[in-house]
Order: C-alpha cells, then sequence, then structure tokens
C-alpha cells in the first residue's frame, strides 16, 4: 500500500543547531500516529516541515506517493488536503466563530472566487452540524477574540473539521482543557481517524493512551524508538529522556 | 606676449588685493609711479628698475600699462595716470589704485612713450616681480600662469629664475611651464620637446593631458613626437582613472559616514529596541540647532575660543536630544509598545510638532552654523584632494560607532538593554526594571542622534526640516545592514554610501539616488531581514 | 443586533452613498439655481473645496481597504494618488492645446521652455479623455501590482513594508522633480483651460466635477464595501490578525493582499484624477511622503477598518485643516502633530469606534438585554 506521507532522512539545522536530524517517518493512509517526546525534540519543527513554513536542508518529504512538499508553498500544500492545528491556538480573533468556520469550509480559495461566493444551504448545514461537535453552538455570532482557550482550541479543531482534510497535524490539543474536554477530543480524533490520517503530538500520556496508537518518541531531531505506547514507554531509552524516573 | 603679462598682472593683483602689503605697497610706490612720467625714457628707465627693487607686485598692473601705451601723464599736475579712449574723451583710472579718475580731454594727457630697451626693461622687471619674486607663492603662481599661456616670450625670464629657484616645488613647476612652452614654440629641437613631454606626463593632471592629446592627433607634429605624446597620455589616463576611483571611494565613505551618523541612533531605538522612531530625524536636528546656540553663546561670549564650540556643542547635544528623547519615551512610546504601526504615526505626529516648535522658535530660515578653523581647508594625498570637515566627520562617526559598539557590548548597561528586548517578561522575572532600560536605551539612541546633529551642521543647513531629509535614508540603512545588528549598520551605510557616490558620476546625483532607493526597495523583497538578519523564532513571531 | 451579516450588504452601508447621492445633487442646485442671498446657496469656491475633500475621502478609502482590512500601512498612497492625478493633468494641458503661453500647436509650454522638438511617446494618446481615463487607473494599478507582486511575495509585511513604500514614493518625488522627465520638473502641470469641452473655470463645470466625484466616492464606497463584507473581505481580516494562519487553511495569501492592494491603488489615482482639475494643478508635492502618512491619520481619526470612518477622518481633519490654515497657520503642525498622538493613544478606533462604543453603551443601559452580543466589527 501507498504511504500518505513519507519523511526520510529530513534534517533541520537553526545557525548551525541540528532541530531535526535525518528524520524519517513513514504514515499509512486512515492511520493515526501520536507523536511524543521532551522540550525541543524537533515535534513542532516536524509539522513546520509537512506544512512547508520550514524548508528542510536536506531529506525527502512526500504526500500521497509522489507529490514533494519541500518545493511547495504553505497554502498549496494545505489545498492538497494537509490541515494544522498549532500549538498555540490561533483563530481569527476579529472575525467571529461563523466566519471563522466559514473560511475553513473547504471551497475554491482564490480571491475571485470568495468574492462571488455565497454560502449555500449545504455550507450552513455543514457549518452548524461542526458547530454542535465543537459544542460552540451558542457561541456562534460571537467574536472569536472573546473565547476562552479552551474554546478556541475547539474553535481550531472545528476549523480543521471544516477543512475537510485528508491529513491532520494536531499540535498539543488538550493543552488547557479539562479531563472531560480530553477525553471528548480523544474520542472525537479517533472519529476522525476513521475516514482520515492523523498526526497528533502530545505530552498528555493519558491522553495518548486513551487514543490507543501507534507512537512515535522524537529525542533531539531524530526517531528515538517507535510501536505500541506500551513498548514506546518500557524502552529504557525514553525513559531516559522523556518519561523520567 | 600680453596675454602673458595681463595673466601676471591678474594674478598679482589678486595677491595684492589678499595680503596685508597691499596699501602700504601702494603707498611706497606712488613717488616712482610719479617718476615714470618725469625725465623722458632715462626717468622712465630709472624708475622701472625701481620697481623691480622694491619687489612689490602691486607695481605690475602699472607696467603692464606702461607696456601696453595706456599710461599717461595729466598735464597741469604732472602725475601718472592710466588713460584710455572713451568715446571724445579719455577716461582715467588711477594706476596703482584703479580708481576713476573721471574723464579729460585727449590734449589734457600725454602719452609715456617707450622704447625697445625699454620695453624689455620692463618685460624682465615684470618677470622678475613674479617669477623672481621673494615670495615663493608669486612665483609658483607665476609659474602656473606662465604655463597656461605657454607664452614663447617668457623663456628667457623663467631660465633666470629656474636658475636661482631653491624651492624644489616652485622649481618643478617652472619646469613644466618651461615643458609647456617649449612644446608650444615653433623653433625648438625636437629632442627638447621629447624631454618637455616627459616633464609633463610626471604632472600628468587634466590640463597636461588635453595638451597632450592636442598634441598626439596634430597631424602636423612630427610622428616621434605624437608617438610620445600619446604613449604619455594613456599612461595617465590610466592614473587618473585611479586616483578617481579613489577619490569616489573616498566621496563614498564620506556620505557613508553621514549615513552611518544619521542612521546610528536609529541603530539603537529602532534596530536594538524595535521601536520605530519617525522622529528620529528631528533628534538630529535638535542637535545641530544645539550647536548653533552652542555657538551663539560663544560668539557672544567668548569669541576668541570659538574653535572650541563644537566640542561644548557635542555634550549639549547628546542632553538636549537625550533629554526629549526620553520625555517622548515616557509620555508615547512606551504606551505603544508591541504595536510598531502605532508607534510609527505617534512618532511622526512628534516630528512634525517638533519641526513646527523649532520654526517658531528659531524662524523657518537656515541657521548659520560656523566651521572652526581646524575644520576648514583641504590637503591633496596623491591625487586625492581631502576637505578637513570631511575627514573629521568621518573620523567622528567610526568614533560614535565605536563608542557605541562598547556600550552596548561590554557595559552592564548594555547587557541589560540587550537582555531586555531579546526577552522582556524573563527579564522582568530576573528583577530588571524594564521600563527604565526602555527609557535609558531610548535616551541613549535619541543622544547619539544628537551627537550626529552636531557634525551634520557643518555640512547641511541647519534648518527645521533638517532631519526630514535623514529619516528615509537611515531607516534604509538599518533595514539594508539588518535589524537589530549594529555591525550591519555600519557596513549598510558605507555600502550604500560608496554605491551612490560610484552611481553619481555615470547617472547623475538624482538618478543616482533613485536607483540607489529602487536597488533597496528589490534588496529587502530579496531579503527581508536585511544583509545580517538575526534569526530565530523571536525574530519570526 | 449585527450590522454585518455573512456574506452579504447590510442596508446601514447604503446610508453614506445616498447622502453623497444628494449631495451630488443638491451642490450643483445650491451653486447654479439658488440665488446668491439665499441660506442655501453655496458658492463655487465652497463646492470646490467640498470637492477637494470629497476626492480626499476617496484617497482615504482606499487606504482603509489595505490598512484597515489587510493591515498593510501603506505610507506611499500619495504616490497612486499623484500618478492618477498627472495622467488626468497630462489630458488637460493637451486640451490646451495651442493657447498656451508660446502658442504651440501640441506642445505644453514647458516643454517649449525646455527647447524641446516633439512630444515623448508617454504623452501620446492623452488628448483623448478615455485613453487617459483609462491611464489613470492603469498606472497606479500597474506600479502597484508590480511592486505588490515582489513585496508581498517575499514577505515584506509589517513596517518593513511601510519603510519601503515611503521608499517608493520618495523615488518618484525625486524623478518628477527632474525637468527631463518630461512631467513639468517642480512646477507640474498647471494652467489648464478645459475639461471635455468645458471651461474649467465655469460654475457649471466645478459643480459637475463635485458631483462626479461624490459619485465616484459612493460608487467606490459601494463596491469597498462589497469586497469587504464577501467572504474575500473576511480572508483579508483574517490576514490581518494571523497571516500564516490564512496560509494554513490554503488561501493564497500573497494574491489577497495583491488584489486589495492593486484595487487600492485604483481608488487612489481616480482620487488623484479628480482632485486635479479641481484644485487646477498637479506638482511632485503630491509625491511627498508627509503627505502619504497625513492620509493615514485620517483614516486613523474616522476609525480604521470602517469604510464610513475613513471618509468621515477624511472630510474632519481636511475641514480643521482649511480652518487652521486660514485662522492660525502656525499652529496647523502642532494640531496635526497632536492629532498623530492622541488618536494613537486614545482612539485606536477612531470616531466612529468611539460613537458606536457609546452608543452601543447607552443602548444596552436602556434595554439591559441579558443576551446582548459585542458588534461584530473590527
Ligand atoms: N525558527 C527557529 N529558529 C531557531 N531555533 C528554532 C526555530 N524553531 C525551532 N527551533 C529550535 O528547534 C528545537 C526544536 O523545537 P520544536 O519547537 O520543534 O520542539 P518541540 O518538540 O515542539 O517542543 P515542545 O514540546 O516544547 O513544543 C528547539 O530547540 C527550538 O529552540
Ligand atoms: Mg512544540
Amino acid at each position: 500500500m501507498e504511504s500518505l506521507l513519507y519523511l526520510d532522512g529530513v534534517t533541520v539545522s537553526f545557525d548551525g543547531f541540528k532541530a531535526l536530524n535525518g528524520l524519517s517517518l513513514v504514515l499509512q493512509p486512515g492511520e493515526m500516529r501520536a507523536v511524543i517526546g521532551p522540550n525541543g525534540a524537533g515535534k513542532t519543527t516536524m509539522m513546520d516541515v509537512i506544512t512547508g513554513k520550514t524548508r528542510p536542508q536536506s531529506g525527502t518529504v512526500l504526500f500521497d506517493g509522489g507529490t514533494d512538499l519541500t518545493k511547495l508553498r504553505e497554502n498549496d500544500i494545505a489545498t492538497l488536503g494537509i490541515g494544522r492545528k498549532f500549538q498555540r491556538p490561533t483563530v481569527f480573533e476579529h472575525l467571529s466563530v461563523w466566519d471563522n468556520l466559514e473560511l475553513a469550509l473547504k471551497a475554491p480559495r482564490g480571491p475571485f472566487s470568495t468574492l462571488m461566493w455565497k454560502a449555500a444551504a449545504e455550507h450552513r448545514a455543514r457549518i452548524n452540524e461542526i458547530l454542535a461537535v465543537i459544542r460552540l453552538g451558542d457561541r456562534r455570532d460571537r467574536l472569536a477574540g472573546g473565547l476562552s482557550h479552551g474554546e478556541k482550541q475547539w474553535l481550531e479543531i472545528g476549523m480543521l473539521l471544516a477543512q475537510e482534510p485528508r491529513l491532520l497535524l494536531v499540535d498539543e490539543p488538550v493543552a488547557g482543557m479539562t479531563d472531560a474536554e480530553t477525553e471528548q477530543t480523544a474520542a472525537l480524533l479517533r472519529d476522525v481517524a476513521e475516514t482520515r490520517s492523523v498526526v497528533v503530538v502530545e505530552h498528555d500520556m493519558h491522553f495518548v493512551r486513551a487514543l490507543g496508537v501507534k507512537v512515535t518518541c522524537l529525542h533531539e531531531g531524530s526517531v528515538l524508538a517507535e510501536g505500541s505506547l506500551d513498548s514506546v514507554s518500557a524502552n529504557q531509552q525514553v525513559i531516559d529522556v522523556y518519561l523520567g524516573r | 606676449m600680453n596675454s602673458l603679462i595681463r595673466l601676471l598682472a591678474g594674478l598679482c593683483l589678486l595677491l595684492a588685493a589678499q595680503g596685508a602689503a597691499g596699501p602700504a605697497g601702494a603707498a611706497d610706490l606712488a613717488p616712482l609711479v610719479r617718476m615714470l612720467g618725469a625725465g623722458g625714457f632715462d626717468g622712465t628707465e630709472r624708475a622701472v628698475a625701481g620697481m623691480a627693487e622694491a619687489g612689490e607686485p602691486a607695481a605690475v598692473p602699472v607696467l603692464e600699462a606702461l607696456l601696453a601705451g595706456d599710461l599717461h601723464v595729466r598735464k597741469p599736475e604732472g602725475d601718472v595716470v592710466v588713460a584710455r579712449r572713451q568715446g571724445a574723451e579719455m577716461a582715467l583710472t588711477d594706476p596703482l589704485s584703479g580708481a576713476s579718475l573721471g574723464t579729460a580731454a585727449p590734449a589734457v594727457v600725454d602719452k609715456i612713450r617707450i622704447n625697445n630697451s625699454l620695453r624689455r626693461s620692463i618685460r624682465a622687471a615684470i618677470g622678475s616681480l613674479t617669477l623672481m619674486s621673494p615670495d615663493p607663492r608669486i612665483r609658483l603662481n607665476a609659474a602656473h600662469a606662465v604655463f597656461k599661456s605657454r607664452d614663447a616670450a617668457a623663456l628667457e625670464t623663467l631660465d633666470t629664475a629656474l636658475g636661482r629657484e631653491t624651492d624644489a616645488s616652485v622649481k618643478q613647476a617652472m619646469a613644466e611651464a618651461r615643458a609647456s612652452v617649449i612644446l608650444a614654440s615653433a623653433s625648438a629641437p625636437e629632442e627638447q620637446k621629447l624631454a618637455a613631454i616627459d616633464t609633463l606626463g610626471e604632472r600628468g593632471d587634466r590640463e597636461v593631458l588635453s595638451l597632450l592629446t592636442g598634441l598626439s592627433r596634430d597631424a602636423a607634429a612630427p610622428a616621434a613626437l605624437k608617438q610620445r605624446a600619446a604613449s604619455v597620455v594613456t599612461d595617465i589616463e590610466q592614473r587618473m582613472l585611479f586616483w578617481d576611483a579613489l577619490q569616489n571611494l573616498w566621496y563614498g565613505l564620506s556620505l557613508g559616514s553621514v549615513l552611518l551618523l544619521a542612521a546610528i541612533g536609529l541603530a539603537v531605538t529602532f534596530g536594538v529596541m524595535g521601536v520605530i522612531n519617525m522622529a528620529h530625524g528631528e533628534m538630529v536636528m535638535l542637535g545641530a540647532y544645539s550647536t548653533f546656540v552652542v555657538q551663539e553663546v560663544f560668539r557672544a561670549y567668548a569669541p576668541q575660543a570659538f574653535d572650541l564650540s563644537l566640542l561644548v556643542a557635542l555634550p549639549v547635544a547628546f542632553a538636549v536630544a537625550a533629554g526629549v528623547g526620553l520625555a517622548i519615551e515616557w509620555t508615547v512610546i512606551r504606551k505603544l509598545y508591541g504595536r510598531p504601526l502605532e508607534t510609527l504615526l505617534a512618532t511622526w505626529g512628534i516630528s512634525l510638532a517638533l519641526q513646527q516648535a523649532v520654526r517658531s522658535i528659531f524662524g523657518p530660515n537656515n541657521r548659520e552654523v560656523g566651521a572652526p578653523s581646524w575644520m576648514s581647508g583641504a590637503f591633496e594625498l596623491g591625487g586625492l584632494s581631502i576637505t578637513y570637515g570631511r575627514l573629521w566627520i568621518v573620523v567622528f562617526s567610526l568614533a560614535v560607532f565605536a563608542l557605541l559598539v562598547v556600550a552596548l557590548r561590554r557595559t552592564w548597561f548594555g547587557l541589560t538593554i540587550r537582555a531586555v528586548t531579546q526577552n522582556r517578561p524573563m527579564a522582568a522575572a530576573m528583577g530588571m526594571r524594564t521600563p527604565r532600560v526602555d527609557a535609558m536605551a531610548f535616551a541613549l539612541g535619541s543622544g547619539v542622534a544628537g551627537l550626529a546633529g552636531v557634525a551634520l551642521s557643518q555640512i547641511d543647513n541647519v534648518s527645521p526640516n533638517l532631519g526630514q531629509a535623514y529619516i528615509i535614508d537611515s531607516f534604509m540603512v538599518v533595514v539594508f545592514g539588518g535589524v537589530g545588528n549594529i555591525w550591519g549598520t555600519l557596513v549598510g551605510a558605507l555600502a550604500l554610501g560608496t554605491v551612490n557616490k560610484l552611481l553619481e558620476p555615470y547617472a547623475g546625483a538624482v538618478l543616482g539616488k533613485i536607483f540607489v532607493l529602487v536597488l533597496i526597495i528589490l534588496f529587502i523583497q530579496r531579503r527581508p531581514r536585511g544583509l545580517f538578519a538575526l534569526r530565530g523564532r523571536a525574530v519570526e513571531a | 443586533m449585527r450590522m454585518v451579516l455573512p456574506g452579504g450588504l447590510d442596508r446601514s452601508k447604503l446610508v453614506l452613498p445616498i447622502l453623497l447621492l444628494a449631495a451630488a445633487v443638491y451642490v450643483p442646485v445650491a451653486v447654479l439655481l439658488i440665488p446668491e442671498g439665499s441660506p442655501f446657496a453655496l458658492s463655487v469656491h465652497s463646492a470646490g473645496l467640498f470637492g477637494k475633500y470629497l476626492c480626499y475621502a476617496l484617497l482615504a478609502l482606499a487606504l482603509d481597504l489595505v490598512w484597515g482590512y489587510c493591515g498593510i500601512l501603506s505610507l506611499g498612497h500619495g504616490a497612486f494618488f499623484a500618478l492618477g492625478g498627472y495622467a488626468m493633468g497630462m489630458y488637460l494641458m493637451r486640451q490646451i492645446g495651442p493657447r498656451g503661453v508660446y502658442g504651440h500647436p501640441v506642445l505644453p509650454d514647458f516643454m517649449v521652455f525646455l527647447n524641446w522638438q516633439e512630444l515623448p511617446w508617454y504623452w501620446y494618446g492623452f488628448n483623448h479623455f478615455p485613453f487617459a481615463a483609462l491611464m489613470v487607473l492603469l498606472v497606479p494599478g500597474l506600479l502597484a501590482f508590480a511592486f505588490g507582486w515582489f513585496a508581498f511575495r517575499s514577505r515584506v509585511t509589517g513596517v518593513y513594508l511601510s519603510i519601503i513604500t515611503q521608499a517608493l514614493t520618495f523615488a518618484l518625488l525625486l524623478a518628477f522633480f527632474r525637468n527631463d522627465m518630461g512631467f513639468g520638473g517642480n512646477n507640474g502641470l498647471t494652467d489648464f483651460k478645459e475639461i471635455l469641452g468645458f471651461e474649467l473655470q465655469a460654475p457649471g463645470t466645478r459643480a459637475a466635477l463635485f458631483a462626479a466625484t461624490a459619485l465616484a466616492l459612493a460608487l467606490c464606497y459601494l463596491l469597498a464595501a462589497w469586497v469587504v463584507s464577501s467572504k474575500a473581505g473576511k480572508v483579508m481580516t483574517a490576514l490581518r490578525d494571523a497571516e500564516s494562519r490564512v496560509r494554513f487553511l490554503g488561501y493564497d495569501v500573497e494574491r489577497y493582499k495583491l488584489f486589495a492592494w492593486t484595487l487600492s491603488a485604483m481608488m487612489a489615482g481616480l482620487a488623484g484624477a479628480l482632485y486635479v482639475p479641481q484644485v487646477g494643478i498637479i506638482n511632485p508635492g503630491e509625491f511627498a511622503p508627509a503627505a502619504s502618512i497625513e492620509a493615514v491619520i485620517w483614516v486613523a481619526v474616522g476609525g480604521r477598518g470602517t469604510l464610513t470612518g475613513a471618509v468621515i477622518g477624511a472630510v474632519m481633519v481636511n475641514f480643521g485643516k482649511s480652518w487652521f490654515t486660514s485662522a492660525m497657520p502656525e499652529f496647523w503642525l502642532f494640531a496635526l502633530g497632536g492629532l498623530f498622538v492622541l488618536v494613537t493613544l486614545y482612539l485606536p478606533r477612531g470616531v466612529l469606534g468611539l460613537v458606536s462604543d457609546l452608543w452601543s453603551r447607552a443602548e444596552s443601559h436602556r434595554r439591559r438585554r441579558p443576551d446582548d452580543v459585542p458588534q461584530a466589527s473590527p
């Protein structure tokens, strides 16, 4: 089976410091992967590379069998079907919750198409559906800037859903959420993963366990261990550098 | 011949008018002038000899007038006047002072007549008054004049003068003058002319170049001569190209140092602190006006110490600009940290108000800021001519830059500034009083702009608009060099200055500047963070 | 109560255009038909003055489109204004024909004065109004497009962009000062005689020019309002706040910026073109960076990010300027400088923001509705 995402020997260095060092990672279509690792391991940088924010010095990054992501711009990568949630929630503060979702909704992206765009009934239905999922229905007309931290996280996840990407990159989605919300997020992501591939970065081990998927542990820019959560957390090196004790 | 004498005379008149000897010498000469008209040829001869002996250059125009047949004796008084026909009348002037004495009927004046031997004496006298004058400067100028006139009649005097000359540079000038005369003469033998070409080749300036170029293209000239001239011409051209390039480089360096001065304060406020201060140019202007005020005080109370005024102006300008900067920081900028576009607008408003304030106080016109004696004049270095003013500005800007680097890199104050600007919350958490550090840093940047104003007052018009002229250039320099990198500012300023000056000969001053602006615009698009960009997440955020 | 509905123009956006239409009808009537003594009469002079204000308002509107919505602070919009003005000036110049001081059938006076023998190629065609009108939009538009294409693609943003827009207008200022550019050097273009065959100084022409300006402003306002309330407008607002996020949603941020930037430059050019026949001159002074920055403060005073605010701000500030420069000229720069400082410090949302704050506070006071939601205006 063709892999959906293929990273091989990816190296990124900032002024000599190697944030990624020969990183390799392969993701199958429909697979969900949890990425863990200590602060500064390069998890966010890996997402930067995949989404075109950072250009690697060397290495291969292929999407969907053949598309070389290192040559594309951020927006082109996004339109290929790669969606991303940032570590720090970033929503459009001066737009309403509804407008935030409307912008994310899968639709033509060019300025002239958006100029003429009108929300059809199906679009409104889809947005309402997402609003129900992220439970922000009663806040739909509020400015996103006025939401709480957790609500912003949800809104961002909602935007990700609206985008209908084939691959979701989710950076620390449950930071700032209550335990109950964490559970819900895990359930939501599992749901999503039925139809698409997901990469989740998270420090919260309960959350990772709740996902119940294959885990990759990064350290100093390369893969330290890969496998089920139990096998990875039993790995002595992982214990030394990350899990502690 | 006449042209030669007129030239010499003109020169000497100039000298006489400048030199303190002018009026006194004229008084000494008066009896001799009167003598010219008395006692026939003999009396004239004796008077001419007396003038040659007196060695007074003021006599030259008199002798010239005599030679030209313009010197007359006015009848009843018997005094000697210059009389020239003016319609039916004769216009009279005093031979020494050149003052008009009105007009008279031709019958009233008698021409002083001269014969051939007298003519020779007069020429010799003029020659000795100039080429053999005791003053080496006069001799030098006379030699230059001969060089230009290329008058064969001067050859004799020139040879005598050359034999007696002791001053090396004057001797050189005379030898060159002689070579130029020989080249022009029809009778000189070819080998003498070849030697003359070589002598001139050593001088190798523009005049020689045009002279020899003319010769090398002269169809009538002998082939050997033409060939030699042509080879010397290429030599000279190459040498000139070299010196021209150096001179342009110097101009570029000089412009670069001005840009550096203007931008250096901005390198602190914008580069290090990230505050967009559009009133930066006005800080420079305040420095210039401080200089003006200090100089006024000196003029009023201690004119003899005027040379020191700039040194006193430095701390004053620093204090004034830093004080105003501090006030701006406290009242406005402090409230706008993290909002660069708003800061830009607010400080622009401040700059308008400052301009108007200065205009109201000092008036809208340029104010006169004097140069101390140690900043005026120029000297030659090889083929370069360098003015002291520019030289001092280059030195001064580099010194200010060095001081700033030391202040930022080596002192505790500099360390806190860098710490605060790089990570404000962290610095605050470590107990630094960040608002105070901000204020001090901003005052430092403004003060340095004030220092720049002292220097710029020497080369630019001190008017309320002074700062406006520099603000865009300063930002260009800082952005081009790379924000946050003070060494980048140095390189940026010098590079932009040099490029500007190197473009100027081809494109003219205005187009050159436009080119540079367009180049920078294109450059920023290629490297939005400047030549020496800082990298890292903090910068991207 | 929401002012902006998703994906459509709402009725509040029609208030200003209707007022402008009313002015476009009233002013010509007041100038031409109402006898002078009447309190409703207007002098030709005031009509010209108002017309000038409306040109500035159009410039402010253009500026607000990029600054208020895309977050691009242009310190060089005066350049587009001036280019539009020059294009119109060239047309007016060629209308003078043989009536110039030197009486040359084709060459404008300043060219005869400079001993030019023939018309430079770039002056061809400007004797035709449609061509000149096209150039009014095309020249600023193309320059903006080229500049923006480079600048946005290389991701020059924020203050850097502001500074290079300033450098752009400064470079043009220097260029237009040169006599051999063929635009009249520092005297610029002036001594116009007629436009479309009408005497430029005639009251009827002046009134018509005012009406045309009011109409143009109304149309541009509607166009801008339509753009910003469309989904594209939301993309612009979004990229103003979080540019890279918009990129990761798949929008080509550069193309949006380029679109808004070029549209805005063309509006500015139109403003300049309407301005020149009303003031009777265009010279390089319009390129001065100070002029462009002054336009920014009009927008800030009225309320950045609200199109109506830009229009109101431009008219208010310029009204104040006219008053100051006649009553106490030496204080105008103090006032203007103070305005810059005070508005940025204490009135970040401008006059309109202040009014709407006060109004909504009074409103909620009156009704005390618990479920009152904040307005979706930026
Ligand atoms: N733009 C940049 N410039 C310089 N260094 C960078 C840059 N981006 C990342 N780094 C460095 O690369 C390393 C990896 O950073 P990254 O953000 O990928 O870590 P992370 O695994 O996401 O950590 P965390 O769990 O804290 O989010 C860090 O040491 C960081 O300082
Ligand atoms: Mg991270």
